[in-house]
């Protein structure tokens, strides 16, 4: 069954104090829907992304919530699944459509963080961790941080070169107007940053943010003149412990290896066909590991291959995080996985502006949950 | 939040005395600098990935550490501990951490 993106839109991600949760959805809803020249009444069912609302907000019954934000009375999912919900949700859309039960819906990721103090999102995101790790007083930074200090170790990898991955981030950043942080930073910089989890810094690790993202996908043969068919042709989920500490591996994400691998299979491309992708890169860490368990890099040469430019806008082969990344365009958890999608159709179509990926074909995106007990992949092609 | 029932608490800590007093060595550590609302007072602390003598792995926070502590293969053994900071109300929770030998 073929299922092709319509309509796809992210709203500007940062410290939104002045906007609702519900009129971010409403925002990222509404121009999904004008893009994909549909009435909400062709849509048949809402799958929402989010993590947090639940603990931050006391809000639950989210499908029912936005829904009403669409002005239609249509079947309605909250899907969680820590920062990896929005690539979960979408996930769960695509299944739908294969089922048959719905034939055109809409995914929507979204999330409001920056209402709240770093010390209680430190407390909601370790939700996504488990009862052994909370009760030794780690959080999120501090098991990646474990992470970097395994991966240092092993491959001999230094602090300034994990720092590269984020100063590219930024540098991409520069060319996003609705990144939270458009401003460059530089390896020094991130040095010298406060200290988060040693070897991780301030600039190590993505912010704290609000967005929303949405798209439309359909199994119907809908063209649309304006826009370019864009095909999602690998829809790939995978698991791992929930404990870091219980995993044979701290420098690889078994999880991310085996949904890539099954993505790669259905989609028939190799990992070196890709030519753009949006990844996880909650931390600099994370990017470094991923671009690994994609198969993009050799083992310990991803933070190396980084920092000499290889997923650099207009100078890498494969280029990553177009968008800044969740570094710089931001982590509203539950939007990020929708906003990679969004990012990825953009580049495909060509509409990526100043950050465009020269005649960009095959897209993927790296969506993680916790520190990698879940990973979604997703291959597009145009 | 809703975290500190006595009744999760107890049923929590059944398991706790079988792990007192067990050996084993570090495998990786950090220093968390940042934590969560309930170790704010604590900070920073070093928490540790440790290989026990029987094969498993355990994470803990590490006490009565000295700088020189802080390094792969260090042996530690597992105490109990006051695990974090509660509300006026709230049972005391305790749990096991891990102290150099």
């Amino acid at each position: 069954m073929k299922i092709s993106i319509l309509g796809a839109y992210a709203t500007r991600f940062g410290e939104l104090w002045n906007v609702s949760p519900r009129a971010l959805a409403r925002e990222a809803m509404e121009n999904a829907l004008k893009a994909s020249k549909l009435k909400a009444s062709q849509i048949d069912a809402l799958f929402v992304g989010n993590m947090l609302s639940g603990i931050l907000g006391n809000q639950a019954n989210l499908g029912s919530l936005l829904v009403e934000e669409l002005g239609v009375q249509i079947p309605a999912f909250r899907v969680e699944g820590a920062c990896a919900s929005g690539g979960l949700a979408l996930h769960n859309a695509i299944n739908s459509l294969r089922a048959g039960q719905y034939k055109t819906v809409m995914v929507l990721g979204i999330e409001k963080m920056t209402d709240h103090s770093p010390d209680e999102i430190t407390s909601a995101l370790m939700a996504a961790g488990s009862d052994e790790e909370r009760m030794a007083g780690t959080t999120f930074p501090g098991v990646y941080a474990l992470m970097a200090q395994a991966y240092m170790q092993k491959y001999k990898v230094t602090e300034e070169e994990l720092a590269s991955v984020s100063v590219k981030n930024h540098y991409h950043g520069t060319f996003n107007p609705k990144a939270q942080y458009q401003f460059p930073i530089t390896v020094d910089g991130v040095m010298r940053s406060a200290k988060i989890a040693d070897p991780l810094k301030l600039l190590d690790c993505s912010p704290i943010s609000d967005g929303a993202a949405a798209v439309v996908i359909t199994s119907k043969n809908i063209t649309n003149k304006v826009l370019k068919q864009i095909n999602i042709v690998a829809s790939e989920v995978a698991t791992d412990t929930l404990s870091l500490h219980n995993r044979k591996s701290f420098t690889s994400l078994s999880s991310v290896v085996e949904a890539s691998k099954k993505a790669y299979k259905k989609a028939g491309i190799k990992a070196s066909d890709v030519d753009v992708c949006e990844i996880h890169d909650c931390f600099s860490i994370s990017e470094a590991i991923a671009t690994e368990d994609l198969g993009f890099s050799g083992r310990g040469e991803g933070a190396r291959d980084i920092a000499k430019g290889k997923r650099t806008l207009f100078k890498g082969d494969i280029i990553c995080n177009p968008s800044g990344g969740l570094k710089s365009c931001g982590h509203p958890v539950g939007a990020t996985g929708i906003k990679q999608i969004v990012e990825i159709t953009e580049q495909l179509r060509g509409m990526a502006g100043k950050r465009q990926v020269k005649g960009a074909k095959i897209g993927l995106t790296h969506n993680v949950g916790g520190s990698g007990a879940v990973a979604v992949i997703h291959i597009l092609k145009n | 939040m809703v975290t500190s029932s006595p009744v999760k608490l107890w049923r929590r800590q059944e398991n706790v005395v079988s792990l007192i007093e067990k050996r084993g060595k570090i495998l990786q550590w950090t220093m968390i600098r940042v934590p969560a609302t309930s170790f704010m007072d604590q900070a920073p602390y070093p928490v540790a990935i440790v290989k026990m003598q029987d094969g498993k792995n355990m994470i803990g926070q590490l006490v009565d550490w000295q700088k020189q502590d802080l390094e792969i293969g260090r042996e530690v053994v597992s105490v109990l501990r006051r695990l974090r900071t509660e509300g006026k109300e709230d049972v005391i929770y305790y749990h096991i951490k891990f102290k150099p030998i």
